[in-house]
């Protein structure tokens, strides 16, 4: 079972299924000319990148600072963070494909991740002998992302098949465990030629090619000014493997490997019994999503420059991150790691430079204390209606219960307000992005389980319903069934 | 308003969106034995749930002059009606002893005396006090369990097929247990149960239970000899 | 000698916190079935509060008490507001939303406290004259204070489980819920009971240990994952074998730390290890009940 995908619920949200079911709905009720041409395909998924990820893109850019596209300068930093959002994309892909997809709930990726960016700085420092590639040891930057993916692909499958036998919180404790193990390996100083034990590798920075490709002399240039605009550079190259990723698992999840997956995450039982080998499935999907997380790892690392074990996205904090993206946008959703990273890096850009802001932040405090104050008011107000019966009669202590509630609620009321105005004095609000993430981890649980984007498809699949008007009378008295196809 | 001890008029109730049983009416006197017969699926057990308490439920339920129609279990168990669940449900991880005493949760007070009451009536039990109520024998559990709701000192007992997985020789002596609780105690009991054989013989009246509908009632000896519940729940019209 | 006499009172003092946050562990994971990934944050948290009474002047008890009750609420908090509403939908939503507690507070504790380290005075004598001697070990009293809390709770669970309505009401609810509500055990009551039973034993194991480690927002995160280790070895619904697990796990620490050098900073390697072998070997732990039952 995985993590926010809910069985007994009429609406299945694996990529392409939710279209299927509009296609049959809105094609049979416009009176035989269908309404939506078919939903897959590269036209379409042309349509989904100029619909989707640019205006996405061109939002940030603007809400970052950065006005290169109608003129004005461009923000190097407002860039860095898309082009961080893109490769946390990529990784959150890699969890997806396990947690989403699989249903192997891993809190363990970031150890992916970290593999992935020291595979990358190791190679290109040229810190272990490799014969037969390269001058020197030192490889081309560009060749350390396939490396990268397919070390990450088999330390995957290395942890994938013990954890095969492993479910719910046996499985993600591992994987939390896993995640400080490899922190405690790169850090180890007896590896310390080859990963900088505790104090890291640090690199060059990785600069920009000159061309995209130099194919016997046909040249295309990509007209960056070398390593100034690494971060633009960053956008492509990682924007570039996502959308291939994405291509890439969307492909996979509609081959047999990737319905093999969905049954095992859907019932195991039911998966082993129609033939599908449970060991086997489990051990690649582990394996693949290890190298997807890998390769955004690569270039994390790529365009960072260095890299050390007490960089917080290689950590627990990092695995989280790569949740908290993932459940965001949506499990099992192709679009969702997309979403979701955009979302983390623009939310904890925003709270950062809040928290750093020397800012007084009593009007902040004052306000989060009056809405404290009202919805506190407002559900201890709806505990009393609806129990006010019980509290006349006293039935089962309703009285001593409700004045527990009230004193309760308002004592926590006190404390927190003590609390709130007693940290304005700092000056600094550091943890700020993370509290907001990890309410928005239990909200997303409890409130939005299909995530942003499972959620904007129901909501389109249920939208698009409405549209197509039925020709004739008869059919508008058949209309009903129709939507109740997928009506919650 | 009569001698019932527990009248129940217009009891509906169900899962979610599905209605099991529609609108039930049925009551049980004082000291009484009925039976509630009915096949799977019949909304037995839900009707013994929503006596119980144990679900949502709409109607009347009256008992012993307290309307429990919409009480809580805990309630329901304070003004004396204790449940022996379907498949047992005793506590598996805990000792018989203990299950005794987690069956006298609701009792205020000592329950020493009511303890060893039980284990004169149920010897076995006495021999396994404590052991792990989860190795006893499939009919040493029920009678675990029906110990562990008498623990409640209860004015009705209902049981959820105590019959269901044991061999006819321990159901027949089963229901011997039952009838003698009754006679001894003059306690009321609402049976539901597959077995038509042997409840029918058992009990003063009985009500039959199809698709969430009271279809027939009567008392034991109408029902054994009538034609559609022999044809139903007796093996053929013989 | 003398040298192991001292690591093992090091080890067994270390472990004594584990086996305290595995006590914790185990207490929800017999209730719920769940792993309360939040249970190392929550005491945390707990111990910040315990060291802003002690600087309002408070003495160290009465802060520990004031702490470990705060534990108690935020806990049963969880319980209530976030496991109950989605624990019947799929276990991975709770574990998503445990993650999100965690996380939550972990940066609370930041947020109100800052990132530097607070300091925390001990319920023990810790000055540097406070040992005693076995033979030439000199064991440190704050050592020996650690172990006696850790009997203390001990006892005390053990009275509350086997010698009161309310333990064999908590007993009844891990084992079967359905039939708890028969027999008019108030199940949500006891179950939020438990979960802040275990914040509350949580939140001590935390201010057992900041003193010697340094209380800043991480204090727990290494401890939680020795104690998850400890609990699942000795058996996740075995509040024995929590116990045993953790002394295990902290005399194997400070045994690795000791005598074998090359894993001395390997211990999460080791401990990945060693919660694999017993996952894929023995998964019920060292004293987990197998589940074997007559019908």
């Amino acid at each position: 079972m995985s993590d926010v995908h809910h069985e007994g619920d009429s609406v299945t949200l694996d990529d392409g299924e939710v279209e299927m079911a509009t296609e049959v709905v809105s094609g049979k009720s416009a009176g035989g000319l269908p309404v939506f041409t078919p939903q897959h395909g590269a036209l379409h998924w042309l349509g989904r990148v100029l619909v989707f990820a640019l205006p996405l893109a061109y939002l940030l850019m603007r809400v970052f600072g950065v006005t290169g596209i109608v003129g004005g300068g461009w923000s190097n930093s407002g860039l860095g963070l898309l082009a961080d959002a893109f490769i946390i994309a990529i990784a959150v892909m890699g969890v997806n494909l396990i947690t989403g997809y699989t249903g192997q709930l891993s809190i363990g990726h970031s150890a992916f991740f970290a593999i992935g960016a020291y595979t990358g700085l190791v190679l290109t420092q040229g810190r272990v002998s490799t014969p037969f590639f390269g001058d020197e040891n030192v490889w081309d930057p560009g060749w350390t992302i396939p490396v990268a993916a397919a070390l990450c692909f088999l330390v995957g499958c290395v942890v994938g098949l013990p954890a095969l036998r492993l479910k719910g919180i046996y499985l993600a404790l591992t994987t939390l465990v896993f995640v400080e193990a490899v922190r405690s390996i790169l850090k180890y100083e007896k590896f310390e030629d080859v990963t900088g034990g505790a104090t890291g590798i640090k690199g060059d920075k990785y600069t920009p090619p000159e061309y995209v490709f130099d194919f016997f002399g046909i040249k295309l240039p990509t007209g960056l000014d070398g390593r100034a605009d690494l971060n633009q550079w960053m956008i492509y190259l990682s924007l570039a493997l996502l959308l291939f990723i994405m291509l890439m698992v969307s492909g996979i999840m509609r081959s047999r490997i990737g319905r093999a997956m969905v049954a095992t995450r859907d019932n195991e039982l039911a998966a082993e019994v129609m033939g599908v080998n449970l060991s086997v499935i489990k051990t690649v999907a582990f394996g693949l999503s290890g190298a997807i997380t890998g390769i955004g790892g690569a270039l994390f690392g790529l365009k960072l420059g260095l890299v050390d074990a007490d960089v917080p996205l290689f950590g627990l904090f990092g695995a989280i991150t790569l949740l908290v993206a993932m459940v965001v946008g949506g499990a099992a959703q192709n679009w969702g790691p997309m979403v979701g990273a955009v979302f983390y890096v623009f939310v904890n850009e925003i709270a950062r430079s809040i928290g750093e802001a020397p800012a007084d932040y009593e009007a902040v405090f004052t306000i989060t204390l009056i809405v404290l104050v009202v919805v506190v008011m407002v559900v201890v107000a709806r505990y009393v209606m609806q129990h006010r019966n019980d509290i006349r009669a006293n039935v089962s202590n309703g009285a001593w219960k409700a004045v527990l509630v009230v004193v309760g609620s308002m004592s926590a009321l006190v404390a927190a307000g003590v609390m709130l105005l007693g940290i304005s004095d700092g000056g600094k609000l550091d943890g700020l992005g993370g509290v907001i993430f990890g309410v928005l981890l239990i909200l997303f649980a409890r409130f939005v389980p299909f995530g942003a984007v499972g959620t904007f498809r129901i909501f389109r699949s249920r939208f698009v319903q409405i549209i197509p008007k039925p020709p004739s009378e008869s059919r508008a008295a058949k209309a009903p069934e129709g939507v109740q196809v997928q009506g919650r | 308003m009569s001698e019932n001890l527990l009248e129940v008029r217009g009891l509906s109730a169900g899962y979610g969106q599905i209605e099991v049983l529609h609108s039930l009416d049925f009551h049980v006197a004082d000291g009484e034995i009925v039976v509630i017969l009915g096949a799977n699926g019949a909304g037995k057990t839900t009707t013994m749930r929503s006596v119980s308490g144990m679900i949502q439920r709409s109607g009347d339920v009256l008992f012993d002059g307290n309307r429990i129609g919409s009480a809580r279990p805990d309630a329901v168990l304070r003004v004396g009606i204790s449940q022996v669940p379907q498949g047992r449900g005793t506590f598996t991880d805990l000792t018989v002893e203990d299950n005794l005493r987690a069956g006298a949760y609701s009792v205020k007070g000592s329950i020493a005396a009511d303890i060893d009451r039980w284990y004169d009536v149920f010897p076995r039990l006495a021999e396994r006090r404590d052991q792990r109520a989860g190795s006893l024998s499939g009919g040493e559990q029920q009678m675990l369990a029906i110990a562990r709701a008498m623990m409640n000192r209860p004015k009705l007992l209902l049981c959820d097929e105590p019959s269901l997985g044991l061999a006819p020789i321990i159901t027949q002596n089963l229901f011997k247990i039952l009838g003698e609780l009754r006679d001894e105690m003059g306690m009321a009991l609402l049976v539901v149960e597959q077995n038509a054989g042997l409840s029918l013989q058992l009990c003063d009246r009985a009500y039959v239970l199809e698709t969430g509908h009271i279809v027939a009632s009567g008392t034991g000896d109408e029902l054994l000899n009538d034609d559609t519940v022999k044809q139903a729940y007796l093996g053929g019209a013989g | 000698m003398s040298l192991f006499i001292q690591r093992m009172f090091d080890g067994l003092a270390e472990g004594s916190i584990y086996a305290l946050l595995a006590l914790a562990l185990v207490v929800i994971f017999r209730s719920t079935g769940q792993l309360n990934f939040a249970q190392g944050e929550i005491g945390t948290l707990c111990a910040f509060f315990a060291s802003t009474f002690t600087l309002s002047g408070l003495p160290v008890w009465v802060a520990i008490l004031l702490a470990m009750a705060i534990g108690f609420l935020i806990a049963a908090f969880v319980e209530r507001v976030v496991v109950r509403p989605i624990e019947d939908r799929n276990p991975g939503a709770v574990i998503v939303a445990l993650i999100g507690v965690f996380l939550a507070v972990n940066q609370l504790s930041a947020m109100f406290w800052g990132v530097d380290a607070r300091s925390l005075p001990s319920l023990f004598p810790t000055n540097a004259d406070s040992f005693f001697r076995i033979g030439d070990a000199a064991i440190r009293w704050e050592r020996v204070g650690i172990i006696g809390v850790l009997a203390v709770v001990v006892v005390l669970l053990f009275l509350l489980f086997n010698r009161t309505k309310i333990g064999l009401a908590m007993r009844a609810v891990a084992n079967n819920q359905e039939s708890s509500n028969l027999v008019g055990i108030r199940v949500g009551n006891i179950l939020i009971l438990g979960w802040g039973l275990a914040g509350a034993i949580g939140a001590l194991a935390a201010v057992m240990l900041a003193p010697s480690a340094g209380l800043t927002g991480t204090l727990m995160l290494g401890p939680f994952l020795y104690a998850s280790v400890a609990a699942v070895l000795g058996g996740l619904d075995s509040p024995v074998g929590a116990v045993v697990g953790g002394l295990l796990i902290g005399l194997l620490k400070a045994f690795l730390i000791g005598y074998v050098d090359f894993l001395s900073d390997m211990l999460f390697p080791v401990m990945l290890v060693v919660l694999l072998s017993v996952l894929l070997f023995r998964p019920a732990g060292l004293f987990g009940t197998e589940k074997v039952e007559r019908v």
